[in-house]
């Protein structure tokens, strides 16, 4: 059973007063499977928090079906097992990390005897030890975030909801996440993540949605997106000079560098050089497809606006 | 458990929240101000008039009590807009409701903060009548459970009409309706008095309609001179308080039903 399920989801924004209808999102569909690590991603505006937020249950769909664990979204039994990271995590700033970890767990209902090891232990684990007395009022924006990670972990949860996590936070921070992130992928949850640091989606994530005014554009493994498989790179120790012309004419680039020749050429051809290569008694040092970038899909598809 | 835990919150913020604060500032100042004459009319009693004195004493307790009592009903109607709306602006809501806690369970939670709170002032105000009382040379007769339980009520009505108010609507028109439907439940009380035009044909949905606030006013039994002491059985206080409670309960489910439906983002 897969995590989540939308269905053909469809929302606008309705402006009663101003008699305006903004679509928020159109006949929507995708599905995360369980123990997935899946980014969510596409520019500001393009529907992501509208997506998160129908998803937990805050707003409702004005069409389509979604499923998340098997239930209807906002249903307790669902909510029981997902954490959620709101995009900038508010809090009750007369709180302190202490106070409000144990609110929430009071909210999960929770074993309250057991509150003040299970809080000492995600505090821990966000790097927040020390600062439990601390009001929230006076965490920094980065401390902030760790401490909302640390109430989505609360009830130990099988689908995690983060919504830009690392927005706001400087490089350790985010390192710090990203970590943790991969900690919770480890221990076999379920990831729903929306970010805009694609660099970082492309290193923690399986899977990637990508979104574009409220339309999906693009969905599938990192492996389907980025190893498009039209480029193959060999790298050799040497390369015989009569056959630098041959190359030339399949449209391969050379590229000559201490660690050996890089050559990079469509894969119809790879098995043709490496069977030559070998031949002419080279040694083929490595064969790896050619990935475009994360960045470099999406600036492709959200800026043509290609649909799936 | 959870509604029990989002109420303890809620009357945690209310006791720091910054606005409250100048109210209970502004009102002790205010209340202090009154007990001037209150004090000045002791004064005079000793020095001879105390008949007249007596009738300058019961009027200005009475003065303060009505202002203390119906600050307290827009103190509870701003509470309770306020604990909804505030969550919401703010964002807080969001990681509260993705715990499991179904809306209902929110907005009781929020809606039994407001009433801790106001029980509370009810407290507060009965300690501050026996105050004036004593300070007036007299004593309250009433028994205690009509003050505490009367104002009670009250609150609960015009707190669960902001709540079902703020549910579809901006706090500040929240309190705007709120005010109204008190003044206006106040005009269209039944005086005694012949009415006529058609006058008659809207003060009676009206008088049926709104909470009325002087049938579930403490001050019909807020007496401290056996002269005006005024009786009530068991059954006038049975009714009246259930048609306050049947009130408020009726608003709650109203508030519940609206919030049921309405997105929980960001205002």
């Amino acid at each position: 059973m897969p995590a989540i399920e939308f269905h053909e989801v469809t929302k606008v924004y309705r402006r009663r007063l101003a008699g305006q209808e903004v679509p928020a999102l159109t006949h929507v569909s995708f599905e995360v499977g369980e123990g997935e690590v899946c980014a969510f991603l596409g520019p500001n505006g393009a529907g992501k928090t509208t997506s998160i937020n129908i998803l937990m249950g805050f707003l409702y769909a004005d069409w389509g079906e979604i499923r998340v664990l098997g239930y209807e979204p906002g249903d307790v039994r669902a909510k029981q097992k997902i954490g959620f990271v709101p995009e900038n995590f508010a809090f009750y700033k007369h709180l302190n990390a202490e106070k409000l970890l144990r609110f929430h767990l009071a909210l999960a209902g929770g074993d309250m005897r057991k509150s003040a090891g299970l809080i000492r232990d995600l505090l821990f684990k966000v790097q927040l030890q020390g600062y439990e007395k601390l009001k929230i009022g006076k965490y920094s924006r980065g401390m902030v975030q760790r401490l909302g990670i640390a109430q989505a972990l609360l009830s130990d949860p099988q689908l995690l909801v983060l919504d830009e996590p690392t927005s706001g936070l400087d490089p350790s921070g985010r390192k710090e996440v990203k970590d943790l992130i991969h900690t919770m992928k480890k221990e076999g949850k379920t990831i729903f993540l929306s970010s805009h640091i694609l660099s970082e989606v492309e290193q923690i994530c399986d899977r990637a949605i990508i979104i574009n005014k409220g339309r999906l554009v693009r969905m599938g493994s990192l492996n389907e997106l980025l190893g498009t498989g039209d480029l193959v790179e060999i790298v050799a120790d040497q390369l015989p000079a009569e056959m630098e012309p041959v190359l030339a004419g399949w449209g391969a680039t050379i590229e000559r560098g201490v660690q050996g020749v890089r050559i990079t050429l469509p894969a119809a051809r790879k098995r043709e050089l490496a069977e030559k290569l070998w031949a002419a008694g080279c040694d083929v040092v490595s064969l790896v497809p050619v990935r475009s970038s994360l960045e470099d899909l999406y600036m492709k598809l959200v800026g043509s606006g290609e649909p799936v | 458990m959870k509604i029990w835990t989002i109420a303890l919150s809620t009357f945690g913020s209310f006791l720091r929240n910054r606005l409250l604060i100048v109210f209970g500032v502004v009102f002790v100042c205010t209340v202090l101000l009154m007990m001037t004459p209150l004090l000045g009319a002791k004064a005079i009693a000793k020095m001879g008039n105390a008949q007249q004195a007596q009738v300058m004493v019961l009027g200005i307790v009475a003065a303060i009590m009505f202002f203390v009592s119906g600050t307290g009903s827009l103190l509870a109607a701003w509470c309770a807009a306020d604990a909804v709306a505030s969550e919401m602006k703010s964002g807080t809501i969001l990681a509260v409701m993705a715990r499991p806690v179904k809306r209902w369970e929110f907005l009781l939670g929020k809606y039994a903060g407001t009433m801790l709170l106001m029980a509370v002032y009810v407290v507060m105000m009965y300690g501050l009548s026996w105050l004036l009382a004593w300070i007036g040379g007299e004593r309250i007769h009433s028994t205690a459970w009509v003050l505490l339980a009367y104002p009670m009520v009250r609150y609960a009505v015009y707190s669960a009409l902001a709540m079902a108010l703020v549910t579809v609507l901006h706090p500040l028109v929240t309190m705007g309706i709120t005010l109204i439907v008190a003044v206006v439940a106040l005009i269209v009380e039944p005086t005694g008095q012949a009415v006529t035009g058609h006058w008659k044909y809207v003060r009676w949905p009206l008088w049926i309609t709104l909470p009325s606030t002087s049938l579930l006013s403490e001050e019909r039994f807020l007496t401290i001179t056996h002269a005006s002491l005024k009786q009530a059985g068991w059954l006038e206080h049975l009714t009246t308080l259930a048609y306050g409670l049947d009130y408020a309960a009726v608003l709650v489910l109203m508030a519940m039903w609206s919030f049921h439906y309405r997105a929980l983002t960001r205002d």
